[in-house]
């Protein structure tokens, strides 16, 4: 049976852990039983140099060195592998226990566990949770967009992508080639922040209309990274709440709540009316058309004929 | 015998696992196994798992120095610990992922309004002694931020009802029918997912209800008891809607202006069509609250079934139309 993929990083990593000197490749072959079955030496090298990336990606730093025979050693030294020293009381320990279960993304989710581990097993208290007294809040961070985790990493490591991107009105998707610089969850949606190398221009996208894979390209950032990268402000104005001028409004008396908790002024019409000034920023005409009979638009005029107009639409099917 | 994990196995997160394992059992000699998997977090079949693997490691598998790791079922019993060096054993640093993970959702929890303060400063001081302990790691962790949306004032009143035990009064409104009712609840937890939410039982409708905080018009916390019944808790990492297949469906054809709705109706199902748009089939257990999607897509977008849906939409159209005058002759 072929030994199991955590076993052989485990012994690669103990052996590279464990000793005071380099060890060549030769040397790993003979001491980790699945590299002597690995069979060729073909087969040996791909799969030693995926186990080292794989170490790697755990945090352990293994360097390598030139002995005097000119051949490659690999050792994680302890010193640059230890973790600091670090006390957390029961409050502390409680509340990183919390905050490690909010992921819902895998690879997060299981990264999260580990950096829990590794602080458990440098002494972080155990058995206090003063959220279990009444476990009352649950926060979860949800993702459920596949670009996510290619993103992440190429955030991560500074490394251009491509990726075919659909606007939110476009009937075909196209490509963008962007230096991604930080992923932002709001409301419940990712999105990316970073430089669109075909429009020479910041932009942000939302990681639900990427279509297709997100593919990394060879090369570096060609812009130099802001030190704060703002995404809630873009797309808080997507969604209208930058508006910069005002409408004038009639609503039914017992209706729209949202729009009166919005309201700048609310005037009693009589005869079950009441007129309302409202914010008037992008996305209103197709707000204001959800509340049907309720809502009649006064001014501006511009408003007044979008809403008209989307309503001809439905009334016509 | 090992039991079945219930997770898949995952071969990195193993071997992270069994290294942070190596160092805790050394200091732990007959450490329960029931108490080690709470502390990792994990079932204890999936420890049992990682007491099969270590036995075959070590630092050289023909020095005869692998692992002598094993269990009589309750306790660990590690009989060589000096198989692995002194130090070979100590903590091990941070990776760049696990101090991202850990960090971005410890600032993301200390954003929530009503977190209790004295909860909030103890994870504060956790993060800025986890960043520093982390070092060169938790730089990446600034490319990831989450923000939880959730209003402060109604969040703290819920928070200390469910800590106090006592019954809610609000007044929500639905959007589904535009209307602000009054009603009393029992909550059972808050739950962050986007949104904030509370869980509670609902004694208007002696049903489980979930309230999304943002459109709670006013609260007041009552001095009876809240009594929810017990109820097994769902698991809400499928989303907060859960349709059933009993519910009507429901069908919409979107033009290319009208795929945010794929995004933002959990569905069944998403079939593009020629011109760019998608035909969406999605199930609610009421379907005339679409009315409100139904007029707001225009002509992105239209329902096709059920047919009295797409005409009570068509009549709210017309009846609005009325009051611009003339303006639906003209249609």
């Amino acid at each position: 049976m072929a030994i199991a993929k955590a076993e052989r990083l485990m012994n690669l990593a103990l052996c590279l852990l464990g000793t005071r000197r380099p060890l060549t490749k030769r040397e790993l072959r003979e001491s980790v039983e699945a590299y002597l079955e690995a069979g060729s030496d073909d087969s040996f090298n791909r799969m030693f140099e995926r186990d080292k990336d794989d170490l790697r990606e755990l945090g352990l730093v293994i360097e390598t060195v030139e002995n005097l025979e000119g051949e490659t050693g690999y050792l994680a030294r302890r010193d640059s592998n230890r973790l600091p020293a670090i006390t957390l009381d029961a409050e502390e320990a409680a509340a990183l226990g919390l905050a490690a279960k909010v992921w819902q993304q895998a690879r997060l989710a299981g990264a999260a566990s580990g950096a829990l581990q590794k602080l458990r097993a440098a002494g972080l208290p155990e058995d206090v949770d003063p959220y279990g007294a009444h476990g009352a809040l649950e926060p979860r961070i949800p993702v459920h967009e596949a670009a996510f985790e290619p993103l992440m990493l190429a955030c991560r490591d500074r490394r251009p992508v491509v990726f075919d991107y659909r606007k939110a009105n476009a009937a075909t998707p196209e490509q963008r080639h962007v230096e991604p610089w930080a992923l932002e969850c709001w409301r419940g949606h990712w999105y990316l922040a970073g430089w669109d190398r075909d429009r020479g221009a910041e932009r942000v996208f939302r990681l639900s209309r990427i279509t297709g894979k997100v593919r990394s390209r060879a090369g570096r950032f060609t812009v130099p990274v802001p030190d704060v990268v703002t995404v809630r402000e873009t797309v808080a104005s997507w969604a209208g709440e930058t508006a910069d001028r005002s409408a004038r409004i009639r609503l039914r008396s017992d209706a729209g709540f949202p729009l009166r908790a919005k309201a700048t002024s609310v005037r009693e019409l009589g005869g079950g009316w009441d007129e309302l000034e409202i914010p008037y920023g992008h996305g209103l005409d197709a707000w204001l058309v959800e509340f049907g009979p309720d809502v009649v638009v006064l001014e501006p005029e511009e408003l007044r004929a979008d809403v008209v107009d989307r309503l001809r639409a439905v009334a016509k099917g | 015998m090992a039991g079945k994990p219930v997770r898949p196995v995952n071969a990195i997160d193993q071997t992270r696992r069994m290294l942070s394992l190596v160092t805790y059992l050394r200091e732990r000699p007959g450490a329960r196994i029931e108490d080690v998997a709470r502390a990792f977090g994990i079932t204890e079949d999936e420890l049992v798992s990682d007491l099969d693997v270590l036995p075959m490691c070590g630092t050289s598998f023909r020095g005869g120095d692998l692992l002598d790791i094993d269990t009589d079922g309750e306790r660990i019993w590690w009989h060589n610990p000096a198989a692995l060096g002194a130090d070979a054993a100590e903590p091990l640093r941070l990776a760049a992922d696990e101090a991202t993970a850990l960090l971005v959702a410890a600032r993301a929890v200390a954003t929530l309004p009503g977190l209790r303060e004295s909860d909030r400063q103890a994870l504060l001081r956790a993060t800025a002694k986890v960043e520093t302990a982390a070092g060169e790691a938790a730089g990446a962790s600034s490319r990831l931020s989450v923000t939880f949306e959730s209003e402060g004032g109604v969040f703290a009143d819920v928070d200390r009802a469910i800590a106090e035990r006592r019954r809610l009064w609000i007044r929500y409104y639905s959007p589904a029918r535009d209307e602000v009712t009054e009603r009393e609840i029992d909550p059972i937890r808050l739950v962050s997912v986007g949104h904030t939410y509370v869980e509670a039982w609902c004694r208007r409708s002696e049903a489980r209800r979930t309230f999304r905080l943002d459109r709670v018009a006013e609260i007041k916390i009552l001095d009876e008891p809240s009594a929810p019944p017990e109820v097994e808790l769902r698991d809400l990492s499928e989303g907060l809607v859960q349709s059933a297949a009993e519910d009507p469906e429901v069908v919409v054809e979107v033009g290319p202006g009208g795929r945010w709705v794929a995004e933002y109706y959990p569905h069944d199902s998403a079939d593009e069509l020629p011109d760019g748009g998608l035909r969406i089939t999605l199930r609610t257990p009421d379907p005339a609250s679409l009315k409100r999607l139904a007029l707001r897509l225009g002509r992105d977008g239209r329902i096709v079934e059920p047919r009295e849906l797409a005409e009570s939409a068509r009549r709210a159209a017309r009846e609005a139309l009325e009051a611009y005058d003339g303006a639906g002759a003209a249609g």
